[in-house]
Parts: structure tokens; sequence; C-alpha cells
């Protein structure tokens, strides 16, 4: 019974720690911009104290008068789609100059927060402002005054909006760009693996060939070769690759004339490739695992009825595979989406075609400011593999069991 | 009559030249011939576009919409020439065989067995060949040369001159590195066995192990961003306000807890020293569940008479799980260990990302890219540096691989069949 209360108290404090970081993204990328820069995201969910800017009246207004009301609120909510600010009005930051009594003939800037009800002087008139936002701005003679950006101070209730994604999505070119290039990556990196991986993995399993127990040791012991080893001989290879095709294209086409001549080193092709080839050694460890324990009387028999190697593959063995290729797509799938080295060594490096980490990467810097901008692009990121994750998670754990835990 | 070697030989040439030549004219003419479809996409943005009335300029919607289309036909014809070699590899095989040898089906027979199996496993080798083998080795090569192409083993100078560029930095990360080998494995392995343990304890346990699984599925960089959430400091002063006078909050939650002031700014990760933790923590916080995952399944595969036994004999849970149960899993905790090992030496994200290459928080692989990138005093030799300490992170790698051959192949021993 004790122990009991314990596991429980335990595992909840754990599942806490593991999700507030999620209520965080989340929550901040549902805020405002002024929300999500002035305050923690836990104040999000109670009425918070915060600034806001508001100007008293816009500035074409310029009739004399000697009496201007108004309401803070409105002015605030006026150009305000998103967010409609409401609550409690608490203070208003006063800055001025006043003459110094220390020094005279100088003035001095003084800045405090005058409360609700209390006058203060601006531009010569009277300001009074209530809890509810009205205000009140009177001038001993008739005059027009200038509008006065004043720092207002609310209790506000709480309010979620999604702006943040509409401006990621719809008014910055970069996130959809991103999507893009990412999916461009992620399809043929992930298909052709696969595809060159079963047909080796059958190879490996079921044909005869000489060294074919050696090959099959070395190609699984490139799986813990760090990639970083390879990047620097790989930009060689396919600068050289680039400039060929340059020549062949200069002396083909008239592609002078219209500066089209230069292919890039970095490029999608070569970013397939290199993740082919990195992928490859555990495609082909887990695929071969898995089809040498194919029943062998099922495959023997399919080769009594006259079938070919490539007829038994096709037709007995890839239906069969199907939990085996899916675990390591997915695989693959999470690691290319979410592959930022790769990505940055050989991918190309134009802010259009960028893929998602390395714009998330950049976004870090340049949006160091706009958090709630930056979260909304960190959300859109993880929206897809963690779709692909939930939905395919049993095939995820089969994956990660065959390659760990003994026998698999 | 030739010999069958011959036939053989002469017959997977012909198959090398006729795939060499025809795949990529396929694809440069397929990729040529349907050209004009980047241009409909184009119009039919521009067509959305005018349908809508979009706000931006009509030249990034044509721009985007060509781009979509450019990249479906590429995507289509990579997968279409791949899956096209395969085919045409195999038909050519069983056609030469075909005209070689067509009076008799055994030798016929022979010839296609014998080519067949290099057809299948020859895209793997050579992919393998050309962008991992011979590209690591190339790597060894340039970092014992330098920029002028004579031998040296100047490049490795970091390692105990003074004055040499890097070698503040080598022993940063070497410190950095260690930690991160040391601390990130032991907690995902203590946490992963506790969450392990306690989730198969309450009726609750499959919710928490879904959550705590969902990271693995998070780049490192997103779960940077969800983290700086809570390490960021200090929250940027609404327009103008003065610390003191008007309120101010601090946005990092964890500096909150921690009771620090708004105006003490600092992300806790770029603390000195100190920041190196909380990056460790993200990686935590994201491999953790795989550790789970494997413990929770290795556990249930502990035979139930052992723990039977183990309660009749008046086991109590402590003691059941540390003399029955993690004994018997012990192999996969030795596994999983080294899983974790190799993926904390390669961890580039994190630090990247949250650190800009602060020489504090420097790992090998971050090390790595800040002497490609950012050591422009490096002069021609950048490129050698780089390669001398890839180097040094795969010697680092080597125990893990010599573990892991072992292991296949006692493993393909007893799959042997």
């Amino acid at each position: 019974m004790y122990n009991r209360f314990f596991s429980h108290i335990i595992l909840a404090a754990i599942l806490i720690i593991w999700v507030v970081p999620f209520v965080a993204l989340i929550t901040t990328s549902f805020r405002s911009e002024v929300a999500s820069k002035t305050s923690g995201f836990w104040t999000a969910f109670t009425p918070t104290e915060l600034g806001h800017r508001f100007s008293t009246h816009d500035k074409g207004q310029q009739i004399k008068i000697i009496e201007m009301r108004g309401n803070i609120f409105k002015r605030i909510n006026e150009n305000e789609e998103w967010f409609t600010i409401s609550g409690e009005i608490k203070s208003i930051l006063f800055k001025a100059r006043v003459p110094d009594s220390d020094k005279p003939g100088k003035t001095k800037l003084i800045r405090k927060l005058v409360p609700a009800g209390e006058i203060m002087n601006v531009r010569g008139g009277d300001f009074v402002f209530q809890a509810n936002g009205d205000f009140v701005w009177s001038f001993p003679e008739a005059i027009a005054p200038k509008p006065k950006n004043l720092d207002v101070f609310i209790k506000q209730d709480p309010v979620f909006g999604a702006e943040a994604y509409f401006e990621v999505l719809l008014d910055n070119k970069d996130v959809p760009n991103a999507l893009i290039s990412s999916f461009i990556v992620v399809v043929p990196a992930t298909i052709i693996p696969i595809t060159v991986a079963a047909f080796a993995a059958y190879a490996f399993s079921w044909m005869r060939f000489p060294g074919r127990d050696w090959l099959f040791i070395i190609v699984v012991s490139l799986m813990v070769v760090p990639t970083q080893l390879a990047f620097l001989p790989i930009l060689q290879g396919l600068n050289g690759l680039a400039s060929w095709a340059t020549a062949l294209k200069q002396w083909t086409t008239d592609c002078e004339l219209t500066n089209t001549c230069a292919f890039p080193t970095k490029s999608f092709a070569g970013l397939w490739l290199t993740h082919t080839g990195f992928g490859l050694p555990l495609a082909i460890f887990l695929l071969r695992n898995y089809i040498v324990g194919l029943p062998r009387e099922l495959l023997e028999s399919a080769k009594i009825d006259g079938a070919n190697h490539m007829q038994i593959f096709v037709k007995v063995v890839l239906p069969l595979s199907v939990p085996a290729l899916a675990s390591f797509s997915i695989f693959q799938f999470l690691w290319i989406w979410n592959d930022l080295l790769v990505a940055m060594f050989i991918g190309p490096s134009a802010n259009d075609d960028v893929v998602f980490p390395i714009l998330l990467e950049r976004q870090l810097g340049t949006f160091g400011d706009q958090l709630h901008l930056l979260n909304a692009s960190a959300v859109i990121s993880m929206v897809v593999p963690v779709i692909v994750f939930l939905a395919m998670q049993k095939y995820f754990i089969r994956g990660l069991l065959a390659g760990s835990v003994k026998g698999g | 009559m030739r010999s069958l070697q011959s036939i053989i030989f002469s017959n997977s040439l012909a198959i090398v030249l006729t795939i060499v030549c025809v795949l990529p004219i396929t694809a440069v003419f397929i990729l040529s011939l349907t050209a004009p479809i980047d241009d409909a996409f184009a119009d039919f943005g521009l067509w959305l576009h005018k349908k809508y009335s979009w706000s931006e300029v009509t030249f990034v919607t044509e721009l985007r919409f060509a781009k979509v289309g450019f990249a479906l036909r590429a995507v289509l014809i990579a997968l279409f020439i791949s899956f096209l070699y395969y085919w045409i590899a195999n038909w050519l095989n069983f056609g030469l065989a075909n005209v070689r040898s067509s009076k008799s089906i055994g030798k016929r027979s022979l010839i296609v067995e014998a080519i067949q199996p290099w057809i299948f496993v020859g895209p793997a080798l050579i992919l393998l060949l050309l962008f991992l083998l011979i590209p690591a080795l190339t790597t060894l090569k340039i970092s014992f040369t330098e920029p002028g192409g004579s031998a040296s083993i100047n490049n490795y100078s970091f390692l105990w001159d003074r004055n040499a560029l890097g070698y503040i930095q080598f022993r940063l990360a070497m410190r950095n590195s260690l930690m991160w080998l040391i601390l990130v494995p032991s907690l995902c392995i203590v946490l992963g066995l506790l969450i392990a343990v306690l989730a198969d304890a309450v009726s609750w346990g499959v919710i928490a192990k879904t959550f705590i699984f969902i990271p693995l599925a998070i780049s490192f960089v997103g779960a940077s961003v969800i983290w700086r959430n809570i390490f960021a400091g200090g929250g940027i002063e609404p327009q103008e306000a003065i610390n003191g006078v008007t309120p101010s909050y601090q946005i990092g939650l964890l500096k909150a807890i921690l009771g620090h002031t708004p105006e003490y700014n600092e992300p806790l990760y770029n603390l000195k020293f100190w920041g190196n933790f909380y990056l460790m923590w993200i990686m935590v916080w994201i491999k953790s569940g795989f550790a789970m995952v494997i413990f929770s399944a290795a556990l249930r595969g502990v035979p139930q008479e052992t723990v039977e036994a183990a309660i009749i004999d008046g086991a109590n849970p402590r003691q059941l799980f540390f003399r029955v149960k993690l004994p018997q899993i012990f192999s996969t905790v030795v596994v999983v260990w080294t899983y974790l090992v190799t993926d904390v030496l390669k961890v580039f994200d994190i630090p990247y990302a949250l650190s800009a290459n602060d020489d504090d928080k420097l790992l090998l692989a971050t090390m790595m890219e800040a002497a490609m990138n950012t050591w422009s005093i490096g002069g021609s030799n950048v490129d050698n540096l780089f390669a001398a300490i890839a180097i040094m992170l795969m010697l680092t790698v080597i125990p893990h691989m010599i573990f892991l051959g072992w292991r296949i192949r006692r493993e393909q021993k007893q799959l042997e069949h």
C-alpha cells in the first residue's frame, strides 16, 4: 500500500517534468507577442498584470476641445485582430520632465506609476482614468492636443489566439518553404534506401555468392561510423560532379547566354544519396534479420513452382516483410526529418531551400524576442513527425527492440 | 564453346555498361521532357493567386508553385530510376543468358544465378563504398596531409601544442564530452528503469509511457526551442518600464522557480561550466523514452518462475528488482548503454543551437563545425583540421564498434541456417 502510493507520486512527478515543456511550447505559441515576451507562459492561465501601450487618440483628429473622453481598452483593441484585451487597469507609467528642486532652472525626468483615479499632468491637461478603462483628459482652455502614447499596466484576463500560426504560415514565406523542402528531402531519402536495402537483405539471406558473410559483417559494422567522418570527401566529390555537369551543360547548350550553367554543389539530390548511404547499414541489418527468419519451406515451394529470385522477392518476401519495412521506414523518416547536421553540410543552403531543423536553428537567432513565432514554428515542425510516430508506434518499438534486445 | 566463367564475366560487363549509360541518360531525358510541368504549376499558382487575391507578390507565388512542381517530378523521377535499375538489370540478365546458351536450361540458370546476387546487393555496396567507406578513408588521409599535399601530423598538433589552433577548444570539448558521456547515458538508464518499473505498477502507466516516449519523435533543435521556454531568463521589459518601479516578470519557468530576478537576464544554459548540465538535460529528456521502452520490454521478458520463486522465498519488492530482475536484463542494459554512448558522442544540434559555439560548451562534433566555419584564422588547413577532429571522434566510437561487431557475429551464429 505504502509502496503503491509512492509509485503514483514519483511517476506523476516525472510525467509532469516531461509534459510541462510541451505545455510551455503550445501555450507560448498561442499568446500575443507582448504577452510572450514580457511574462512567463504559466501566467497565461490566470489574470496577470501586463504592460501595453496606447495612444490617446488618432493623429488626424485635430479639433479644439476642452475635455476628451475615451476608453483605454477601446483604444488598445482598436487594431487588434486576435487578442481582445479585457480586465482591470492597475496603473499608468507617467514620464515627464519637471522642474528640478535641487538645481534651479533645470528640469529632471521623473517616472512613476500613477494608480487609477489620480490626476496626472499630460501636455498641460489633467488626465484621469478609471479601473474600467474610461479616461477623461481636460484642459484649462480649448486646444487641439497631439496624441500621447502612454504605457498602461492592466491586470488582464487570459486570452489566446492563433495569430502566430497565421503569421508564420501565411505572411512569412520561410516556414512553408521549409515544409516543402523537408518533404522533398524526406520522401526519396526514405524510399530509396528501403528499396536498395530490401534487395540487398534478400540477397544476404537467401542467395549464395562468394564473400557473402564477410560483406554482411562489413556492411553492418559501418553502422557506427560517425557520419561526420564522411562529410568532407563527399562534399569534394559532389563539387567535382557539379563542375563536370556545369562543363557538360556549357558544351551542349547555350546556357552561357542566360547565365544558368552552374550546377550547385549542395543539392537535394546529393542529400538524398548521402542519407541513403548513411541509412543503408541499419536498414540492411534490420531487414536481413527479419527476412532470414521467414519460413524456409515457403521460399522453397515457390522455387519448385518455377519462380526465380526476382519473382520470389517481389511476390513472396516483400509482402511478408511489411512490418520490418514499416519499422525501418519510420526510423529513417524521423531521422531525416529531424536531421540538422547532414542537411547543414551537404544540403542546399539557400534561404528558400533549407529544411526545417536548419530554419528553426536560424529562427532561434532571428526570433530571439518573438517567442510566439518561434514556438509556433517549432510546433509546426513537430506536427508531422509526432503524428507519424504515434500512428506507427507499434512498428517503431518493434524496430527498436529488434536492434537492441537480444535475439529480437 | 566458351567457358561458363567468361560468359558470366561478359554478361555482367554488358549489364553494368548498359546500366551506367541508360540510367543517367533516361533521368536527364525525363527531367528535361517534364520541365513544362513547372510552368504549369506556376500558372496554377497564379490562377489561385488571382482567384483568392493573395496578398504577396505574384512572383513569389509563381516561384513557390514552380518549386513544388519541380519537387514532385524530381521525387517521382528519382524513385522511378531506382526501380528501373532493378527491372532493367534483371531483364538483361535473363535475356543475355538466354541468348548465350539457348540450348541448355541448366547452364542458363547457372549463369543467371551467378549474376543475380550482385544485381541485388550491387547498389547497396556501391552506395556504401561511395558514401561511407571511401569518404571515411579519405578523411583519414586528409587528416595526415598538409594543404599542399605533403604528409604531416601537424593537423593533430592541437593535442600537444599550446599555441596550435584548437588547443584550448579541444581540451574543453574533451572535458565536456566526458561529462556528457558519463552523465547522459547513466541518467537515461536510471530514469528509463525507474519509469519502466513504476509504469508497470500503476494503472495509468501506459499514458505516462506514451508521453515520456513522444520526445523521441522530436528534433534536437525542436527540443532546444521547447526547453528554451524553461531555461531562458528575464522577460524583456514592457515598453521602457523600469525595474523596481513597474511590474516585470521572469519568462523562464525554472529561473522563476529558482527565484532569479528579472534583471538577471542570462539563460541558465549560458552559465559558465554549469550551463553544460542544462544542455545535457535536454538530451536526457529526449533519450530516456528510448531506454524506458527497451527496459519495459526486457522486464516483461523476465521468466515468471524466477519472480514467483523469489516471492515464495520472501523477497521484498526492492530485492525482487535488484537481485532477481536486474541481473537477468543486465545484457540489455549494456546494449542500451552503448547505443546511448554513440548517440552522445555524435550529438551536435543541442549545443550548436543553444550555445552558438561558445568555447565553454564545445563538444567534439560542434568543434568540427567551428573548425570548418568560424576559425577563419586557421587559413588553408581548416579542412585538414576538420578531418583530424573527425578522426578523433571516430577513435572514441571504436570500442562500441568492436562490441557491436562481436555481438552481431554471435547473433549471426545463432541465426545460421
